[in-house]
């Protein structure tokens, strides 16, 4: 006997003869979904933007924002937060068509992360208010590493993609992608003593960019 | 000298190390502080514990129903699912895939379901060179150790310990008072191999049974950077873990990293779902999942169904006057604190572990903090009464407690008998308390023991009914 029929089969003996169907099964998977407000903690604000905005930069996220109007003032946006840094103006752009349309003279810029990689943008597909939280989607715009090797993590976010809730992203969602990255802060790890350190071994520091009135 | 290796012994060690009391208040105090401000900020908790405990019962209730959905979808997505139904056959199947890649090194991402089937240990006897990513699996692999907490591995081990480590490991030198800079180390030593790694192993937070997707937690994104790079990805899981779908995961991750850590979610939180697509930047070529059973499906079948419910926070352990007294090691076992102690002789037998759910003061302090109500106190006491009706309980207490019921079945015998004991104990008693009575070692050895009343309850209440 093949273990998976092993172990379906102890499954099956242990739970016994009555059991209910499939479409029960599905009802009362759904039923446990009823009522999210229930469950859920309340915004920083009541607008999710604000409620995001206050979240990135609360402790909880420790990130820094940047809100910017528009798009197109995104390259300068960045421009200033290198300068500031003191790092050069040398990035990673995520090949994201929105982000490569942007005008980036004066930047030395490249499609993938180095090992060692500095500095690299993306652009987030969500941004999720309850938690901070960046959502993206790999793919053949989307590299994972991307968001796991630079030192200065830069996050490019529009207003118009900021969901409230978790639930909220879980509904609007599509099929699964490969990798679902959702990203709230910078790496950590209280590892040594519970002493908090950043930038274990993903970036040590995140950049938010919102973009949007 | 013979080292005392029995339970007693252990712990009794254990008790004696003050710098290892230090190290576990470290950790585990500010944890229970930021669990504490987290549900502050969180008055939904009760009913979130609530609607995920009951999302753990409906998938246990469900549970053959969904590992098939589960198994229908990942391999739909390009995953290659197996089956476990013991350890061995588990490290079997890991160690197989590893060589059928031909593969020299290994990054693991921390999983306690790696530890609890001996993985590090398989893959050592296999010849394949392990590199444990996870800050504290890294530390506790330089000193050759196991994990002392689920959530903390090394919380065992102090700076200087650590500093000493990396010194010898990263041929650096260290400063143990610059904490941030051995991290820095650490960083920089493991960048390398996360790269040049041929397969990356991973554990699993949950199962999604609706789209056959794996999802990790962690705030070092080492998970990421463990399983994007190499050609192959390696899941291990329980089947526990399983849950329908994505928003009922985000109902119990909220559950899960409050009372792990007190944050209100992990850094990273990635969802896994089959190998690299067509186009794709990066992410592995092949993807494997192993469901363990490793006792679990036992586990339903006799009356331990509620542990499986267990979503691994840690928080019964931060919150366990025992487990804060002697640390995880003294348990012996993967998982130490309560859940470890209801956990253990399910995996080991009741005959080699019967001290485990003895060391508990029953207070309950862990069921309270439990996100997912499993009644621990109960299975403690479940296992207790098990290893009673096995006669696995020594002699000598078995012999006191006949005796104890004897005389207490007999209400007139019992009377007398403690009216005789409280007075024999004030004999003993100075200004109120006993430094030291025959018979008594175990207590007064430690701390006094109140003296009693000059006389027993029963014989105050009844000078009171008769209005003496
Ligand atoms: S038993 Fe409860 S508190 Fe303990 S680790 Fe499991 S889920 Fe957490």
């Amino acid at each position: 006997m093949s273990a998976r029929d092993t172990i379906l089969g102890m499954l099956r003996a242990a739970l016994g003869p009555h059991r209910p169907d499939r479409a029960a099964i599905a009802a009362e998977a759904a039923a446990l979904l009823a009522d999210p407000a229930l469950i859920r903690p309340a915004l920083a604000a009541e607008d999710p933007v604000e409620a995001f905005a206050a979240r990135v930069v609360s402790p909880k996220v420790n990130a820094t924002l940047d809100r910017i109007g528009a798009l197109a003032g995104l390259p300068a946006a960045v421009g200033r937060y290198l300068a500031a840094q003191g790092l050069a103006p040398e990035i990673t752009v995520q090949p994201d068509p929105v982000l490569r349309a942007l005008d980036w003279t004066g930047f030395a810029v490249r499609e993938t992360a180095l090992p060692d990689e500095a500095v690299a943008l993306g652009r987030a597909r969500w941004g999720i208010a309850e938690t901070g939280s960046l959502v993206f989607e790999s793919g053949p715009e989307t590299a994972v590493l991307n968001h796991f090797l630079p030192l200065h993590h830069l996050v490019a976010v529009a207003a118009g993609d900021i969901l409230p809730y978790l639930e909220d992203h879980a509904a609007v969602m599509g099929a699964a992608p490969r990798n679902l990255n959702l990203i709230t802060g910078a790496s950590g790890t209280t590892d040594i003593e519970g002493s908090y350190v950043r930038g274990a071994h993903g970036p040590r520091f995140l950049h938010i960019l919102l973009i949007g009135p | 000298m013979k080292v005392d290796l029995s339970f007693k012994g252990v712990t009794g060690r254990a008790i004696a190390d003050r710098r290892l009391k230090t190290a576990i208040d470290r950790t585990t105090m500010t944890a229970e502080t930021k669990r504490r401000l987290a549900l502050m900020d969180y008055p939904q908790f009760e009913a979130a514990r609530a609607r995920g405990t009951a999302i753990k019962d409906h998938v246990v209730a469900n549970l053959d129903h969904y590992l098939e959905e589960f198994e229908r979808n990942a391999v739909a997505s390009g995953a290659v699912v197996h089956w476990a139904a013991t350890a061995e056959e588990a490290c079997g199947i890991v160690v197989g895939l590893c060589r059928q890649a031909g593969a020299r090194h290994v990054t693991r991402a921390k999983s306690m379901l790696g530890e609890e089937i001996g993985l590090p240990h398989a893959l050592e006897a296999a010849d394949i060179e392990r590199v444990e990513t996870d800050l504290a699996e890294h530390i506790i692999q330089l000193a050759k150790e196991a994990p002392s907490h689920i959530v903390w591995p090394a919380l065992h081990k102090t700076r200087e310990e650590v500093a000493e480590l990396f010194r010898v490991a990263h041929g650096r030198p260290q400063d143990s008072e610059d904490v941030p800079a051995m991290v820095e180390s650490a960083r920089r030593q493991l960048r390398s191999l996360f790269l040049g790694a041929d397969v990356g192993i991973s554990g699993a937070n949950f199962l999604l049974a609706d789209t056959g997707g794996v999802c990790t937690v962690t705030n070092e994104g080492n998970a990421e950077l463990t399983t994007t790079p190499p050609r192959m990805h390696i899941v291990t899981a329980g089947i526990e873990k399983l849950v329908p779908s994505l928003p009922h995961a985000y109902a119990l991750l909220r559950l899960l990293v409050r009372s792990a850590t007190g944050a209100d979610i992990t850094q990273y939180t990635t969802f896994h779902t089959g190998p690299k697509r067509a186009g794709d930047r990066d992410g592995p070529e092949e993807f494997h999942i192993v469901l363990v059973d490793n006792g679990r499906s036992r586990m339903l079948a006799t009356g331990l169904r509620d542990m499986l419910r267990c979503i691994r926070c840690g928080a019964c352990m931060n919150h366990c006057v025992v487990y804060r007294q002697i640390g995880g090691h003294a348990y012996g076992a993967t998982y130490p604190g309560p859940m470890g102690a209801v956990l253990t002789p399910a995996l080991e037998g009741v005959e080699k572990t019967r001290d485990l759910p003895h060391a508990c003061t029953l207070n309950g302090r862990c069921q309270e903090v439990c996100p997912v109500g499993i009644p621990l106190p109960t299975l403690l006491r479940g296992w207790r009464d098990t290893s009673w009706k096995e006669g696995l309980v020594p002699g000598s207490v078995r012999a006191g407690l006949w005796a104890w019921r004897f005389v207490a079945e007999r209400p007139r015998l019992y009377r007398l008998a403690t009216a005789a004991a409280v007075r024999a104990m004030r004999l003993f008693g100075r200004r109120g308390w006993i430094a030291g009575m025959p018979g008594a070692g175990g207590w007064t050895d430690y701390r006094d023991l109140p003296a009693p009343a000059g006389r027993t309850f029963m014989e105050q209440l009844r000078d009171r009914k008769t209005g003496r």
